[in-house]
């Protein structure tokens, strides 16, 4: 997760009727990424730059501060509170507490904080119900339940707390970006281009900046490339990782769902969604010791109360792999639901998960 | 050396970013491979164009729509997918896209038209699944943006949320069978194809997709 400076102003964070806030803020905005390349507008009042090649460049994270502080104050007049985490959820609450999070240190300062601070209130009193106080106690239930329990979105901010995912939802307004180019008057071809992509063409260079322009709107994790591991056949391991992280420094955002033979799944989920399998009487079916079934699989039933028909299944093919944890023992099975689809379902410890879609 | 050094002046990059190749009229349509090239006009899609697949939920809609951009990837055009939460990226190997060249924006969230928007002015071929039924407005503005660039752009809908607009050119899945032997074998899909003026009447076609290898072949 990219080390990021965080930068709130308070008094650009209510937007006034007379336009005025937006166009200090997009002066400042160029103002800071004058000084540090990819800052991006994040909201009204917080702004967001990666902190590495600036640190770099500047001799320092301290130096960077300083100049980031001068330029605040010189061009709004109001001093900011400034903060340094990884990712952007720990970035801002690193700057509304005024703190710099050393590298290594973003687990432990993301779990200490307050439930509420992932910005539900269902879940803050629900949390309060389960005497959950804090992000790393929520981070550390199971997925599955959280999945039971709550929507997607709670999911999402569960990946945030778990520090699977950088920043919340509604954390950043999408718009503003486009209404900060329409108040600059053109479409800003803007920013630093760093060569990620070996030789390059025109074609890679605007492909880049497109890219690049994308970021700067959803933020720094927005896009990604997929990074082939160990080879470039279909049978080798592909993940997803944001666009300009450096070579090596791999983070599975979508883990992959081991070496079964082609055709494989158009959709894999990146976090498989939990369902249970049931044979013809009702009961669920279990992977013995031995690698078979207990009985074969009559219809699935979703999280959802939504039971679908199961007319053909192959396998299980068991897998010894490195999944969400580690070295745990699970088996693949490939089914077709009444109505056509064909799914790709994971059985571990007696329990069952989508992790593809034959779409 | 020394005249290729005269007449190739370093182009500073701010520069070269804003060119464009020459676009001669064979270089006006993107290649398609097989089986896809004699299904349509020219065989190959119009840059500017909007080419709209549709398709029942986990009916091959969205391999179909990879498989559209395989073979320009293949020969070294850039290609966004826009709103596709967990691309199967081994899939899209096996469909032969080269990865090398693909920009993922999978959570565009709220702004998946602007994401796509944004990527169309730097790559060749963008795949979109917005979240439901596109608004029209959205639509328009992206047909509109698809022209100004010379991009295609390959919208995914469902029956129940179709793409508002009429599409230059239209696959929809009407039928999907997997063909099984000891696991999942290949998938036979019977696609119309239809769209406006030059795409001609509508007419039905058959095609494997997936294969055993993870392509698309005639049946």
């Amino acid at each position: 997760m990219e080390r990021l400076l965080a930068v709130w102003v308070e008094s650009l964070s209510d937007e006034a009727s007379d336009g005025s806030t937006l166009r200090a803020t997009l002066e400042l905005l160029d103002a800071l990424d004058a000084l540090c390349p990819f800052t991006e507008a994040v909201r009204l009042g917080l702004f967001a730059l990666p902190l590495r090649g600036p640190s770099r460049f500047f001799g320092g994270d301290d130096a960077v501060l300083g100049r980031v502080r001068r330029c605040v104050l010189e061009i709004v007049g109001v001093e900011p509170d400034l903060g340094v985490a990884e990712g952007l959820f720990s970035a801002e609450l690193a700057a509304h507490q005024r703190v710099v999070v050393p590298v290594g240190r973003g687990d432990a300062f993301r779990r200490v904080q307050p439930l509420a601070a992932l910005g539900r209130r269902d879940l803050a009193t629900t949390g309060e119900r389960l005497g959950l106080r804090t992000v790393g106690a929520f981070a550390d239930l199971d997925p599955a339940r959280v999945a039971e329990r709550f929507d997607r979105r709670v999911l999402d901010a569960h990946r945030v707390a778990r520090g699977e995912l950088a920043e919340l939802e509604g954390q950043r307004d999408p718009r503003l970006e486009t209404r900060l180019a329409a108040l600059r008057g053109v479409v800003g071809v803007s920013g630093e281009q760093r060569g990620f992509f070996g030789q390059r063409s025109a074609g890679d260079d605007r492909a880049e900046i497109a890219a690049h322009r994308v970021r700067r709107r959803l933020g720094a994790e927005a896009v990604c490339v997929a990074r082939l591991r160990g080879g470039r056949g279909p049978e080798d391991r592909a993940t997803l990782v944001p666009w300009g992280a450096p070579e090596g420094d791999v983070a599975d955002v979508a883990p992959w769902p081991g070496r079964l033979v082609a055709p494989s799944p158009a959709t894999t989920l990146a976090r498989p969604v939990p369902l249970q399998v049931r044979d013809e009487g009702d009961r669920p079916v279990v992977l013995g010791a031995r690698g078979t079934l207990s009985a074969p699989p009559a219809s699935v039933v979703f999280a959802t109360p939504l039971r679908r028909e199961v007319v053909w299944h192959a396998g299980p093919w068991p897998l010894v792999e490195r999944w969400w944890s580690r070295r745990r023992r699970r088996a693949h099975l490939q089914i077709v639901l009444a109505g056509g689809e064909a799914l790709l379902v994971a059985t571990e410890a007696g329990r069952w998960w989508l992790v593809g879609i034959y779409d | 050396m020394f005249a290729s050094d005269l007449f190739r002046p370093p182009i500073p990059k701010e520069l070269r970013a804003t060119l464009r190749p020459v676009a001669l009229a064979s270089t006006r349509l993107l290649p398609l491979g097989e089986p896809w090239r004699h299904w349509v006009p020219g065989g190959g899609l119009r840059r500017g164009s909007t080419v709209v697949v549709e398709a029942p939920a986990g009916r091959g809609g969205l391999s179909l729509a990879l498989a559209l951009v395989a073979e320009s990837s293949a020969q070294g055009h850039w290609a966004g997918v826009v709103g596709v939460d967990d691309p199967g990226v081994v899939a899209m190997l096996e469909l032969g896209l080269d990865l090398r060249r693909v920009l993922f924006v999978p959570r565009p969230r709220g702004a998946w038209a602007e994401s796509t928007a944004d990527l169309l002015d730097g790559v060749d071929l963008v795949v979109v699944r917005p979240p439901g039924r596109a608004a029209h407005g959205a639509a328009r503005r992206l047909v509109d943006r698809v022209r100004e660039s010379g991009a295609v752009l390959i919208a995914l809908s469902e029956p129940r949320t179709p793409w508002p607009l009429p599409a230059d050119l239209l696959f929809s899945v009407v039928d999907a069978r997997w063909a099984t032997t000891s696991r999942l074998d290949a998938r036979r899909l019977t696609v119309r194809v239809g769209g406006r003026g030059a795409a001609g009447p509508v007419r039905e076609y058959l095609v494997v997709l997936p294969n055993r290898d993870g392509r698309a072949e005639a049946p």
